[in-house]
């Protein structure tokens, strides 16, 4: 290769014996400060992080190539490994403190809070994020020390691999194993839960008018799903705006029942599924559309979590019985359909670590769960109860729990059996189910 | 020796005189604040755009240095810009220059009434142009839901008149509502400046107008026309920038794919995981677009300087 000119030749005029001493012993001095400053512009992003199985933050039999983490699943449970102790036990809970509680927009009832900084003699704030990803860009952070936190299970490897939540210390937390289902003992997602306690249970269904729609009709399809497509509604039918949401339904109409697949051809199927109901029924997509949207005849039909219906009739405009028998939702009778439910849990930097876990028990408890129950409309996944004592018992409110035309809101145990949970992806996969939403919303 | 007297410059002579950074200090605030909450910002997303990542949190991570960019998303982004998302692009067109036309149209209306007949009411009236800017934007389109309800007092007055047999359902997807929402929700922001500058417009060259034997109607297109098109030019810009990246109108008033903006692809890409690049990208595009009426309004400005 040829030099250019004004290149300065090293050593062309030669070196003593002892100038190259002292500049080796200046080199040998400066190496480890270069070797900083060459880390310090090495590429961002490129940081190591490949676990391996042995040195990963859990353990599971399902960890694709390219995850950081192993990928829970139902049939394919993770365990995840303690980073750090859990505070230890019989410590007295934190006197006049503030419980900092990072939830999702009004998905705790207040009362229930205020009951628990009355028993502990503290105060509380609660401050909220609208999606996942802004509650994780805000934990990241780590400036904001919050005690309590509400994440999906589908997050949870991004959240232990970053070191964001502590082990939770179970002799604090007596109402999970007397009061919560056998299936939280030991979730799929957080085998032994080591760092969550389940929130709510909920089920994925179809919303709908029955002043307009006799339950009889969606029940006797044999495919119900294909009720989207029902141009007599046109113009009146919503799905959720949410990709994972919207095009598990598009699968589960196409038969396909893996909510969390990675086959392009499944996930285009379920793409074009969906923009055929743009020009069957020019849908329309929302995320209130269930419990602000069906009540006021905005829409027919909405693609709906079974909690956003059961608490939609504190939304309807007039307030009386004959309105909220209006109020219909299916889910698949042999209850093989969408199922999810929410976590709590607390924070690594969480200020007041023991009234947090005094609070998790709280939010464990029979009487406190079903009291928040009767407020958001989500159910907790409670021992006591009975989802066939549901429909008739009386909540804070006075009506029941769950309206009797409502039972296949009730969420069952076995749900989370046999039903389809979403869970993580990786992030290729789920690039292409970005890209399939994309596509509809563009359409 | 004999020290000769410093000349002294006419300022200094008159008293007047200032230092050399006295007059440029004034811009200083304002070149502060492009620095902090444009130049910054906008190097930000520029990184995003040609960066990467985190992979455990997919959440974007910048990069700063230039010589690590990549222009992968880059390329994805344009991919899908001269492919798919190319109806949307067309629609969202479409439905600005529509929106800026009626608003154009009815501002230069309201504001040309208000500066040449308002008399004495003209505070009134410029209260009541003032008046929905205290009522937030969410606010005014979230009004205009309920009034557009399929049971909303919309459709019960075109019931009541016997326009329409059936109640029409303007917010499931109709392009019509979503024009509408943008000129509702803007037009404001365009009655003001024109108003601003007709009121200005010196009378004597419309009585000269007219002297020299045009009708008002002459008068109005060859005088007052041409002296407020820097007037029309600004208030086009301040409209049409943000209605190309409006998501919200669409979001509220329709929420069908069949009425998505560019704005609402840049939303959906803003809110999903690991799509920061993806929606930085989209964000240099719209940039990049908007840049040629912004390039316009520079170019015609100057002219329009250099006349005067």
């Amino acid at each position: 290769m040829a030099r250019h000119p004004k290149e300065r030749l090293a050593g062309r005029e030669g070196m003593t014996r002892r100038e190259l001493l002292k500049r080796s012993a200046a080199a040998s001095l400066m190496l480890p400060g270069a070797a900083a400053l060459l880390d310090a512009c090495a590429k961002p992003g490129t940081v190591a992080t490949s676990s391996t199985h042995a040195s990963g933050p859990g353990v599971g039999r399902y960890w694709p190539a390219g995850s950081p983490y192993p990928l829970a699943r139902q049939d394919s449970p993770v365990t995840w490994k303690l980073w750090r102790e859990p505070i230890k036990s019989g410590l007295a809970p934190e006197k006049g403190a503030t419980l900092q509680i990072y939830n999702w927009a009004d998905y705790v009832f207040l009362k229930v809070v205020r009951e628990f900084c009355k028993a502990y003699n503290c105060n509380y704030q609660i401050t909220t994020f609208n999606n996942m990803d802004e509650g994780l860009a805000k934990m990241r952070t780590g400036q904001l020390q919050f005690d309590i936190f509400v994440p999906t299970p589908d997050v949870l490897g991004k959240l232990i691999t970053g070191r964001l939540l502590q082990p939770l210390n179970h002799s604090y937390i007596p109402h999970l194993v007397s009061d919560v289902w056998e299936t939280y003992q030991n979730p799929f997602y957080d085998q032994h839960w080591h760092y969550t306690v389940p929130y709510t249970v909920y089920t994925t269904g179809i919303a709908y008018r029955r002043d307009l729609i006799p339950d009889a009709q969606i029940r006797g399809m044999s495919n119900p799903y294909e009720i989207f497509w029902d141009a007599k509604y046109k113009g009146k039918i919503g799905i959720y705006d949410d990709y994972r949401e919207a095009l598990s339904m598009g699968l589960l109409k196409n038969g396909i029942t893996d909510l969390n697949t990675g086959s392009p051809k499944y996930i285009n199927e379920a793409q074009r599924t969906l923009i055929s109901l743009i020009n069957a029924v020019n849908v329309r997509t929302s995320i209130n559309g269930v419990y602000i949207g069906i009540p006021k005849g905005t829409f027919d039909i909405h693609q709906s979590w079974s909690g956003d219906i059961v608490a939609a009739w504190q939304y309807t405009p007039v307030q009386n019985m004959k309105t909220w028998e209006t109020l219909g939702f299916w889910f698949p009778a042999d209850r093989k359909g969408a199922v999810f439910n929410d976590t709590i849990a607390i924070p690594a930097n969480a200020q007041n670590p023991v009234l947090a876990h005094h609070f998790l028990d709280w939010m464990m408890t029979y009487k406190n769960a079903m009291l928040n129950f009767s407020w958001n409309g989500y159910q907790p996944p409670q021992r006591k109860a009975d989802p066939a004592t549901l429909t008739t018992t009386k909540s804070y409110y006075g009506e029941p729990y769950v309206f009797p035309w409502l039972t296949d809101a009730v969420v069952f145990e076995k749900d989370f059996h046999v039903g389809y949970f979403q869970e993580e992806l990786t992030p290729a996969v789920d690039q292409l189910w970005h890209n399939a939403w994309q596509a509809f919303n563009s359409a | 020796m004999r020290v000769l007297p410093r000349r002294r410059s006419r300022e200094q002579a008159e008293g007047t005189w200032y230092p050399r950074w006295y007059w440029p200090g004034f811009a200083l605030p304002g070149t502060l604040w492009m620095l902090v909450l444009f130049v910054l910002p906008f190097y930000v997303v520029v990184s995003i755009a040609f960066g990467t990542v985190d992979p455990v949190f997919q959440s974007p991570l910048p990069i700063y240095e230039p010589w690590w960019w990549t222009n992968r998303y880059l390329l994805e982004e344009w991919h899908f810009a001269t492919g798919e998302f190319r109806a949307v692009e067309l629609r969202t067109l479409v439905y600005v220059v529509l929106a800026t036309a009626i608003c154009l149209v009815i501002a230069y209306a309201v504001a040309y009434y208000v500066a040449r007949f308002g008399g004495k009411r003209k505070g009134l009236f410029l209260a009541l142009l003032i008046a929905p800017f205290f009522i937030s934007y969410l606010m005014r389109m979230l009004s205009w839901v309920e009034l557009l309800q399929p049971n909303g007092y919309v459709n019960d007055v075109l019931s009541f008149l016997h326009i329409t047999p059936h109640p029409i359902n303007w917010l499931a997807g109709v392009p019509f509502t979503v024009v509408m929402g943008l000129v509702y929700g803007y037009i404001p922001y365009m009655i003001l400046p024109l108003y601003g500058f007709l009121d200005r417009i010196d009378q004597r060259h419309l009585e000269a107008g007219r002297d020299l034997g045009a009708n008002p109607f002459w008068t109005f297109v060859r005088v007052t026309l041409p002296l407020s098109k820097p007037a029309i030019l600004a208030s086009l810009v301040i409209v049409t920038l943000p209605m190309f990246g409006d998501y919200y109108t669409n979001n509220l008033l329709s929420g069908s794919p069949k009425t998505t903006m560019f704005g609402n692809l840049l939303d959906n890409a803003m809110e999903a995981t690991g799509q920061g690049p993806e929606a930085a990208v989209l964000v240099l595009f719209l940039v990049v677009f908007l840049m040629i009426p912004m390039l316009y309004y520079m170019r015609e400005t100057a002219k329009a300087q250099r006349n005067q």
